[in-house]
């Protein structure tokens, strides 16, 4: 029972590669650029373009691609799962059935749903854990709550909703240990996770739940504590010891990545979708 | 508009439970199901909502909405409309339901008072002990039962109406899922409420 091993998310890996030293800035706008092209995405070539540019990123980065697969691992039989469900249940009008099974069809249009989308889910995974991989959470912080500014305009609290976001982030591996140890003590006491019918199971997640969340809301009230005791009082009036600054490193980034977008839009726009 | 410290803390720290539940694949129960497995990830949003406001319930739904969108636990769930938009509404649903019924639980008890202690002594003590602890978890078990719903119903909603699936088969996977999805969130609000609750007022006499 290792929880926190398939962990990738929210975990960052320190390193001095050219990714690794870009502003946070624009690793977040460009990650973001990257998710919308990638929901416009409807053709084989375009994949096969995002792959070739993300297969680049991950090299500049220096992480080992292994690691950044890792957190892959649990959600594949999901992944299995849904492709199959996609090839049997989406229809179009006017396709090929590929096979008969049963009183199930797999027609080509579902094939290509299951495929496309299950790419896509593949991506977005991988150019979000680089994102978090690359960068630590202070600089994410700081990256965010620049780019974020403009909405306080429009009367959001951004400051604070960057915050919220970085606690989320900076838990989750927190109440993993915490889990983890809550599992294995009751383990020890005789509880098997893995057996039982569907009831059984659920209910032996009771016990683990309400010391999960106990402990998470305690921590909570100190974390309240301690942050009122420090004043701390959102973004108002705030600022940074180190202020973000771009370089020429950054300007050469938004190159490459203005000349890639514009190659993904053009293939987009131009290669027929196929579903 | 401004976010006091402790909304900011409490939604963070719920939405790592609720980024945790998918991780780890603990927030998905096997149910015996073609898809093979029931989601619990939105249960601290239901949370968020009940104890803390609709605010904090909608901040915490945007969380999870997030991080279902960027690590996607099923491929229609990389699309916005479908992981991130029906999220929004979990905890704000949840709120109305739990504020409504407490209302209206109160308001029965003044109105009927007299009615309601004449009843009371016709039928067994160990009966309305029975009636009162129920009453007092109902608006709990609803504002569960609710939110829940409004995840299942919303999310296979936008899976038919952006065209996943078609809709007999989104209307049988919300079924399949969504009700055992909804006993399980029911019965776990009440309980992970009163336990919160405990510590907290145990906290507040120390």
């Amino acid at each position: 029972m290792e929880l926190t091993k398939n962990i990738t998310l929210g975990v960052y890996l320190p390193g001095q590669s050219s990714i690794h030293n870009l502003d946070p800035r624009t690793k977040i706008s460009a990650a973001t650029i990257l998710i919308v092209l990638l929901l416009f995405a409807r053709s084989y070539e375009a994949y096969g373009l995002i792959a070739l540019f993300t297969a680049a990123l991950i090299f500049c980065s220096g992480i080992p691609s292994g690691y950044v697969i890792r957190g892959l691992k649990p959600m594949l039989p999901v992944l299995v799962i849904m492709w199959v469900f996609q090839l049997f249940l989406y229809k179009t009008p006017d396709t090929a059935i590929l096979f008969e099974w049963w009183v199930f069809e797999a027609t080509e249009a579902g094939l290509h749903m299951g495929n496309l989308i299950t790419l896509r889910v593949l991506f977005l995974f991988t150019v979000t854990t680089l994102l978090t991989l690359t960068t630590s959470v202070v600089s994410l912080t700081d990256g965010l709550e620049s780019l974020l500014k403009p909405l306080k305009m429009i009367g959001l609290p951004s400051q604070e909703l960057v915050m919220t976001l970085v606690i989320a982030l900076r838990f989750v591996l927190i109440l993993a240990e915490e889990l983890e140890k809550i599992i294995k003590a009751q383990m020890a006491r005789g509880v098997a996770f893995d057996q039982g019918n569907f009831i059984q199971k659920t209910k032996k997640l009771f016990p683990v739940f309400l010391p999960l969340f106990i402990g998470a809301f305690k921590r909570a009230e100190e974390l309240i504590v301690a942050m009122e005791a420090r004043s701390y009082t959102g973004g108002k009036g705030r600022t940074k010891m180190k202020t973000l600054r771009m370089s020429s490193s950054d300007l050469s980034a938004a190159f490459v990545m203005l000349a890639y977008s514009g190659i993904l839009i053009y293939v987009i726009i131009s290669v027929e979708p196929i579903i | 508009m401004s976010l006091s410290v402790r909304k900011i803390v409490i939604s963070g720290i719920l939405g790592a439970i609720a980024i945790l539940l998918g991780v780890t694949r603990l927030g998905f129960i096997p149910v015996p199901t073609p898809a093979g497995h029931a989601t619990i990830m939105h249960i601290p949003v239901i949370l968020g909502g009940i104890l803390e406001g609709p605010v904090v319930g909608l901040i915490t739904g945007a969380i999870f909405g997030l991080f279902s969108f960027l690590q996607p636990g099923a491929p229609f769930f990389a699309d916005p409309l479908v992981s991130i938009l029906p999220r929004l509404f979990i905890g704000i649903i949840s709120f109305l339901v739990y504020f409504s019924t407490k209302k209206i639980n109160i308001l029965v008890a003044r109105v009927f008072e007299a009615p309601l202690t004449n009843i009371k002594n016709r039928i067994s003590p160990g009966l309305t002990g029975a009636l009162e602890k129920f009453n007092g978890i109902l608006p709990y078990l609803l504002g569960g039962a609710f939110g829940s719903a409004t995840n299942t119903v919303l999310v296979m909603g936008m899976v038919t109406w952006r065209g996943y699936l078609p809709a007999e088969a989104s209307i049988s996977i919300g079924v399949l899922h969504g009700v055992p999805e909804l006993i399980v969130a029911a019965v776990l609000t009440v309980i992970l409420v009163k336990g919160i609750q405990r510590i907290r007022t145990t906290e507040d006499k120390s």
